[in-house]
């Protein structure tokens, strides 16, 4: 019997008649059914057209970006971030523990794949973040993606105060932490940005500010929770 | 970096984070050790397949002991060699009270192996007043400038011994050391921490007390057993105590491969109740389900309520607490009682209120095992053959009869559905130190 990655119990799993007549790869769950639960779906459909979380055609805090950029990005996000989802996050990135990728990587590559872009970017971390945590979260949600590029890269060696612990204000006025690198590679291509949480939006801003610059056709996002 | 604070530990570092210039007392030591299938942490000494333990570019991270900060082939370990740097203590022990004649016997016994620092079993029945046994061979050590760590893997148990030490040995810096806790480490000569802390010591202690060595999750646990012996210095001494031994140690006692110090009799000289089984209907669980609570069980309640003798009630589930609370409302509506679990909220103040005699009985799952002192109580347990009961924790339970020298007896009730090696057990275990207790009585 396994052990859920999350609560250490033990998963009840047997493959449905559907899976095995299917004959593809067998996917066992690696949490249980309980700490699945915690986690909220987002399944509305009437959502806000920039961060895709309220129910509103273009939300506030998108209109400010309308406003302020003189553009929106389409972002979509899977799981709305309750509870469940940050211990999850706290666990993941900040202790670092590698395994739970598998948690959503199947749910969320697929997201991404069926968005049609030509190139997909993940949001880096800094210098020192991958040499102490020795890995990205983005990239490890995102299981062989073959249009994932590493054109963007931090400008910053370390970070002096990590994004979670600021607050919304001082998240807003962060000056521009990205620099892309070759930005002939993306030069009138369609750009999918991927990032593990949008809260404020700044970072995907930042992105996407760059990125259009640069030449491309057009920015979407998609995040792992919101 | 304050030197003290690596004396007999091992911090993590990020290899990014390496200063220039480190102080020459410090070592580096490496943190997992990478095989062509399994890595072995340094820290745990617990082992992982590549597959699971990998991280980008060929590094990997242990992920069995991630509570204590992650271990990652990307860190390295600073650590200082322990220099035992007290300062002496005239007169350490500073408690008045006095010990009776069996217990200075086996203090002495104790005293004399740590002395040589042997590994030891000090094995007492429930309220036998281990804590105080042990202060004498505290003392020595502490005299002799030894670093001293008293470890249990319960966290109450710590926390209940740590005010009791203090006032004990008033002149002795202490410090106190669990995962939930905001209060820095610092480097003292005695130490009273839960057994996972044990992890981040290495080769620091002269003396190791392990209290509660059978209890969750001591027992059985590779990685916390590890951590006692990496934790001692290879020299130093190690005392477990407890008082129901598991199989593993029982073994070891019998192969004499583990030497053992006995006080088969509680500090009033009394021998320990002596269990009696029921049996019942086989379907209990089902019928209580359905509203209907065993007969044995009520007739067995009801005499105590006419006796006016309050008592414990185990059951082995959490869902059977709320099925038996109906049950027993509907048929004793005038007696008052409540059912206490684990993570109840309300936990430490419906103890209280037993206390306060404000119940007539309390239904319980196994929580209540160890640790809770209620006067003369009786016990009895629902479903004792269940496997969540191991022998050691029915021994627990049948201890907490009898505790106070006023009434030095009681009554212990298995009520079981068929026979089980855990009740066979823990009624020999009794069997044999009251044998031992008649001897010396």
């Amino acid at each position: 019997m396994k052990q859920c990655l999350i609560c250490s119990g033990s998963i009840n799993w047997q493959p449905s008649f559907h899976e095995l007549i299917s004959w593809r790869p067998l996917t066992p769950p690696v949490i249980c059914q309980q700490c699945q639960q915690q986690f909220a779906l987002i399944t509305d459909h009437d959502l806000c057209r920039g961060c895709g979380r309220q129910r509103e055609s273009l939300c506030p805090d998108c209109q400010t970006w309308q406003e302020q950029l003189g553009f929106v990005i389409h972002n979509r996000s899977l799981y709305s971030y309750n509870d469940a989802m940050k211990e999850y996050m706290h666990s993941y990135k900040f202790m670092g523990d590698y395994r739970l990728r598998q948690v959503f990587q199947r749910q969320f590559t697929a997201l991404v794949k069926s968005i049609s872009a030509d190139v997909v970017i993940p949001i880096p971390v800094t210098q020192h973040t991958r040499l102490t945590r020795g890995f990205n979260q983005v990239t490890g949600l995102l299981e062989d993606c073959r249009l994932v590029t590493d054109v963007l890269l931090t400008s910053q060696q370390h970070k002096l105060v990590p994004q979670s612990h600021k607050k919304r204000t001082e998240r807003l006025l962060a000056p521009q932490p990205f620099m892309l690198q070759q930005a002939t590679k993306i030069k009138g291509k369609k750009v999918l940005l991927v990032d593990d949480v949008y809260t404020t939006g700044r970072t995907i801003y930042h992105a996407a500010t760059l990125c259009r610059q640069a030449g491309c056709e057009s920015v979407s996002s998609v995040a792992l929770a919101s | 970096m304050d030197l003290s604070l690596l004396y007999g530990r091992r911090e993590l570092v990020a290899k990014a984070d390496l200063p220039e210039k480190i102080p020459a007392a410090v070592q580096l030591l490496p943190t997992i050790e990478v095989g062509t299938t399994r890595i072995r942490c340094l820290r745990c000494n617990a082992t992982t397949p590549l597959k699971e333990a990998r991280l980008p570019r060929g590094q990997s991270y242990c992920p069995q002991c991630l509570n204590l900060g992650r271990v990652s082939t990307l860190d390295q370990f600073y650590h200082v060699a322990e220099p035992n740097q007290f300062a002496p203590i005239a007169e350490p022990l500073t408690w008045s009270g006095t010990l009776s004649p069996l217990q200075v016997r086996v203090a002495a016994e104790v005293k004399d192996s740590m002395l040589s620092h042997e590994q030891r079993l000090l094995w007492a029945v429930t309220g036998a007043g281990k804590t105080e046994m042990i202060f004498p061979t505290i003392e020595q050590a502490i005299r002799r400038g030894e670093r001293v760590c008293i470890a249990s893997p319960r966290v109450d148990v710590c926390l209940e011994l740590f005010p009791r030490l203090r006032a004990a040995f008033q002149s002795v810096p202490m410090v106190l050391l669990h995962g939930r806790q905001e209060e820095p480490y610092k480097y003292c000569q005695l130490t009273i921490c839960t057994t996972h802390q044990l992890l981040r010591f290495y080769h620091a202690f002269d003396l190791l007390i392990v209290d509660e060595v059978d209890s969750f999750p001591y027992a059985a646990n590779e990685q916390l057993l590890y951590a006692t012996t990496q934790a001692k210095k290879t020299t130093g001494g190690l005392l477990m105590m407890t008082a129901t031994p598991g199989e593993v140690l029982q073994r070891q006692i019998k192969a004499h491969r583990l030497a053992v110090s006995y006080l088969p009799l509680r500090y009033h000289g009394h021998l320990l109740p002596k269990i009696r089984c029921v049996q019942i209907d086989y379907r209990w669980q089902e019928k209580l389900k359905q509203g209907h609570s065993p007969r044995q069980v009520g007739v067995w309640i009801r005499q105590h309520l006419r006796a006016q003798k309050r008592f414990l009630l185990f059951v082995p589930h959490i869902e059977n607490l709320a099925d038996l609370r109906q049950c027993l409302q509907r048929e004793l509506p005038q007696c008052s009682f409540t059912t206490v679990y684990a993570n109840d909220e309300q936990r430490l103040a419906k103890v209280q209120r037993m206390r306060d005699h404000q119940y007539d009985f309390l239904v319980t799952t196994t929580i209540l095992e160890r640790g809770v002192t209620f006067p003369g109580i009786d016990v009895c347990v629902l479903g004792a053959d269940e496997k969540i009961f191991s022998s050691s924790a029915l021994v627990q339970i049948a201890g907490r009869v009898g505790r106070s020298s006023q009434c030095p007896d009681g009554n212990v009730t298995f009520f079981v559905k068929e026979n089980a090696r855990n009740v066979k057990a823990a009624y020999q275990q009794i069997k044999y130190l009251n044998r031992l207790g008649r001897r010396i009585q």
